[in-house]
């Protein structure tokens, strides 16, 4: 896997930690998505913030 | 384990998760003149306070040494290393080439210590005197690679005296290889000396060859060498960039001034570049060779490192544009004077504090300075007028565009407001701030009187948005066709489009921000503001994340509260909130301290240096002055479900909970996890928790004050500490509910790694706010200082109610 497929993501406005390993059921996410690849619609799974929200952790 | 060492307090991983190691030298009577002079005149105190300091600016480390010509190092040093063993958090490194000095700092030091340091100097004599030492008192060495022959100078000596270093310590003395941190010793590249030219890439070099070849080992560096002889301005941004490339190479610890350590982000891409060519001895065909270029450029560049001797010899005005940039209120008032002799007070503001605002939100706009840095802007820019304002004429600035700002009716938050202000009328806007819970009444009738060219309006609950919508045709009925900006969580560019823009004949716009906010007044100054616009067919609808699960089990049993009916609650411990705050939502989230272009290691320098340091100092003064009074009214109540209503029992009366049901599958309502009569009933929680009103006074005082980054750090502060409240409560629910083992960390909490749900009133799950109506009945809550405003929101702000639901299926979802 290159780097961005693993690269883990946090949410600025609640910590949730979005993991490409993990995926996200909570939006029918499947694991290896890497988090640039989600859909435009994509919400965080605890607050819904949006992509925009969220930093880069790793 | 992960090799570390420790104080009496904590231990400190030697290999941190994102390098590297910050080692505070500024204790050094060597390297700190104020160091040095406070040991002369026998102030230990003091000398600790420096020490404190530097754990305060970010050093996970202290190097103590006090070896000074006509000093007692034996008395100095074993009388520091006991102040600071109960002093200080950072584990010490003892700073001596003494045997007998260091062995009784060891001897005395109450945790693991490093020693600092070994060498070959001798030939051998000291270093296992050292050693043994070391392993006997269970401490960490650093050792110099120099020998007989001197500082090795190329990276091959470097290993080969680093070789002989180890055979002695690991081989001979039993010290185990990450016991050692072996420093590097780099010379300077600043003095011009041909043989120095690859000073910096014999250090990189040394270090990736030590670390590959003695497997287990540590590095370190003092990292400063690398600029002797240069300018301090320079110094400061080489040393930064040094610095990374050190950490590149493999270094695990840096000795440094930690203060002084810059963000790369915070270094232009030439300086950098400059840097760069000087490290790494990059000779450019018909240039200057790389050392001249650094010298020429940082004699004329304004690098971001100001630096005082420097900032003194720029004219006052350009010194006033960069206070503003850099937040420096220091010596506002003369300089002002010294402007105030040749300009207008009005053509100050205008020409250059308006100007170096807006150089700020640019800056923020690209991302490249965080918000809290906006504010320290603000409050410059705002002290400055507040200096000149008794020079002006009365009539000076009546021109400026003016707006009006009101949170809405039946809505108590004003933080979001209140920024929208600081950022307006520190850009040169005149704002009238009508303050919280603002009639629609009282809108119409102050933005006729204030004659005002804007309307912003404010709230933060999804209440507070209907109130928004149906506000508007109130304010055209009565003439008004000022644009009316709107902000608020719970608006979205779709609402605001399409259910307020038809209602009012001017621009009603949508703003996400504060400067948004600013935005759309310089498009209304330029003629070409215009009604937020929505297009369904090409915009994208958000998700609706939760559980997908359709049927929800009905087998599951009916846990047994341990009583029935309401409880107060008001002994519980400020402290044992603190580690259920969640630091990631505070940091990111409400300061706005986000990552943006900043590396991993330059954002960890941020928070361990600025934000960790500030979020303790907040604890430490909430908890001194009493501001954080946790009071809770909970209870448990028999009750039962049918389709959307909670049927709850209490004081002998039925109350009755409507909760919304989702439009969409898996069609889920809160009432769904609760058993029917006809299953044999159920048992729901519900609390209602606050910290008091001390905090928010305290917070609306830093306002009143123009404190505006502090007024943030702290509103922000009593925000999550009392979504900690609710946390730790919830867990003392599940916890009597016997659903719940300990707490687990944060990060569990935040997604809900436990049995059961708690869904906050006015959040998405419920976010209808008329439930507090049976809740306040029954719940009480006006005994701990709670009361509802006319749109049921609760008051104080720093208030939070939920119901607490043990079905094992029952997790966040959105109606």
């Amino acid at each position: 896997m290159s780097e961005t497929t693993t690269e883990r993501h946090i949410c600025a406005n609640c910590g949730y930690i979005y993991d490409p390993a993990a995926g996200d059921p909570m939006n029918s996410v499947p694991p290896g998505t890497a988090f640039s690849d989600l859909p435009e619609a994509w919400v965080c799974p605890m607050c819904y913030a949006s992509t925009d929200q969220f930093d880069l952790l790793d | 384990m992960k090799p570390s060492v420790a104080s009496l307090y904590q231990a400190v991983e030697l290999q941190q998760e994102i390098p590297p190691l910050l080692i505070g030298e500024r204790a050094n009577a060597n390297g700190s003149k104020k160091f040095r002079e406070l040991l002369l005149a026998d102030d230990y105190e003091s000398c600790l306070k420096i020490a404190v300091e530097q754990e305060q600016k970010g050093a996970h480390i202290i190097d103590l040494c006090t070896a000074y010509a006509g000093r007692d190092e034996m008395a100095d040093l074993t009388t520091l290393v006991r102040l600071c063993a109960g002093g200080l958090k950072a584990p010490l490194m003892i700073d001596s080439t003494t045997p007998e000095v260091i062995e009784a700092c060891l001897r005395i030091y109450p945790g693991r210590a490093i020693v600092n340091s070994i060498n070959l100097e001798d030939g051998g004599v000291n270093i296992r005197r050292v050693c043994r030492a070391a392993k006997k008192y269970g401490a960490a060495v650093v050792a110099l690679t120099i020998d007989e022959r001197g500082m090795a100078m190329s990276a091959d000596d470097k290993l080969r005296v680093a070789r002989a270093i180890h055979t002695i310590a690991v081989d001979e003395c039993g010290l185990r290889p990450e016991d050692l941190l072996f420093d590097c010793l780099t010379f300077t590249v600043g003095s011009g000396d041909n043989t120095l030219r690859d000073a910096a890439l014999q250090t990189l070099e040394g270090i990736r060859r030590i670390k590959a070849e003695l497997p287990g080992c540590l590095s370190v560096l003092g990292v400063s060498n690398i600029s002797f002889g240069l300018a301090p301005a320079a110094r400061r941004i080489l040393n930064s960039v040094f610095l990374h490339e050190a950490v590149a190479a493999g270094l695990d610890a840096a000795i440094v001034d930690a203060a002084r350590v810059l963000p790369l982000a915070r270094i232009s891409t030439e300086d950098r570049q400059v840097c760069l060519d000087l490290l790494h001895n990059r000779q450019v065909a018909g240039e200057k060779d790389p050392l001249m270029r650094f010298i020429d450029h940082f004699s004329t560049a304004s690098n971001t490192a100001e630096d005082e001797e420097q900032e003194s010899t720029r004219p006052p005005e350009q010194q006033l544009f960069h206070k503003v940039l850099n937040g420096d209120k220091d010596g506002l008032e003369d300089l002002l004077a010294i402007l105030r002799e040749r300009f207008r007070p009005i053509d100050i503001i205008n020409q250059i504090l308006v100007p170096a605002m807006r150089h700020v939100g640019e800056l923020f706009g690209k991302g490249e300075i965080l918000l809290p840095f906006v504010l320290q802007s603000a409050e410059v820019m705002k002290g400055s007028v507040t200096l000149l304002e008794p020079f002006m004429d009365r009539t000076d600035g009546g021109s400026a565009t003016r707006i009006l700002l009101a949170t809405v009716q039946g809505d108590v938050h004003d933080i979001g407001k209140n920024l929208v202000d600081i950022i307006l009328s520190n850009n040169g806007y005149t704002v009238y701030n009508l303050g919280i819970k603002v009639p629609a009444e009282t809108v119409i009738e102050k933005a006729r009187e204030l004659r005002v060219d804007l309307v912003g309006l404010s709230g933060l609950l999804v209440k507070s948005a209907i109130v928004m919508q149906e506000s508007l045709p109130q304010y055209r009925d009565a003439g008004l066709t000022v644009p009316v900006l709107l902000g608020g969580a719970a608006l979205t560019p779709k609402f605001v489009a399409e259910s307020c823009v038809p209602n009012y004949p001017g621009p009603v716009v949508y703003c996400s921000d504060a400067f948004a906010g600013l935005k759309a007044v310089r498009e209304f100054e330029e003629g070409r503001l215009q009604s937020t616009r929505y297009d369904s067919a090409v915009a994208v609808q958000p998700m609706k994340p939760g559980v997908r699960d359709a049927v929800v089990e009905r087998s599951n049993p009916v846990p047994e509260p341990p009583f029935i009916g309401r409880r107060y609650v008001q002994d519980i411990d400020p402290e044992a909130l603190f580690p259920l705050v969640n630091t990631q939502a505070l940091f990111r989230g409400r300061w706005g301290y986000r990552r943006g272009k900043m590396s991993a290691q330059e954002y960890r320098q941020l928070i361990d240096g600025t934000v960790h340091p500030l979020y303790q100092d907040l604890q430490h003064r909430a908890v001194a002055a009493g501001w954080i009074q946790p009071r809770v009214s909970y209870g448990y109540f028999r009750c039962h479900s049918r389709e959307n209503d909670l049927h709850v029992e209490a004081e002998g009366r039925e109350y009755v909970f409507t909760f919304p049901r989702q439009g969409e599958p898996p069609f889920l309502c809160i009432a769904d996890y609760f058993k029917s009569a006809e299953e044999g009933g159920d048992v729901a929680g519900f609390f209602v928790v606050t910290i008091g009103a001390l905090i928010g006074e305290e917070t609306a005082r830093l306002y009143r004050e123009n404190a505006y980054h502090d007024y943030l750090m702290l509103h922000g502060f009593s925000v999550e500490v009392t979504d900690a409240l609710a946390e730790y409560w919830h867990a003392v629910m599940r916890r009597e509910l016997g659903i719940g083992a300990a707490l687990g960390d944060v990060q569990d909490a935040v997604t809900q790694q436990y049995q059961g749900s708690r869904y906050g009133f006015g959040y998405p799950a419920c976010p209808d706010l008329d439930v507090h109506r049976p809740l306040f009945e029954f719940l009480k809550p006006e005994t701990i200082g709670v009361t509802l405003t006319e749109n049921m929101q609760m008051v104080p702000e720093q208030t939070t109610s939920a119901i607490v639901v043990h079905h094992p299926q029952a997790k966040y979802f959105a109606v």
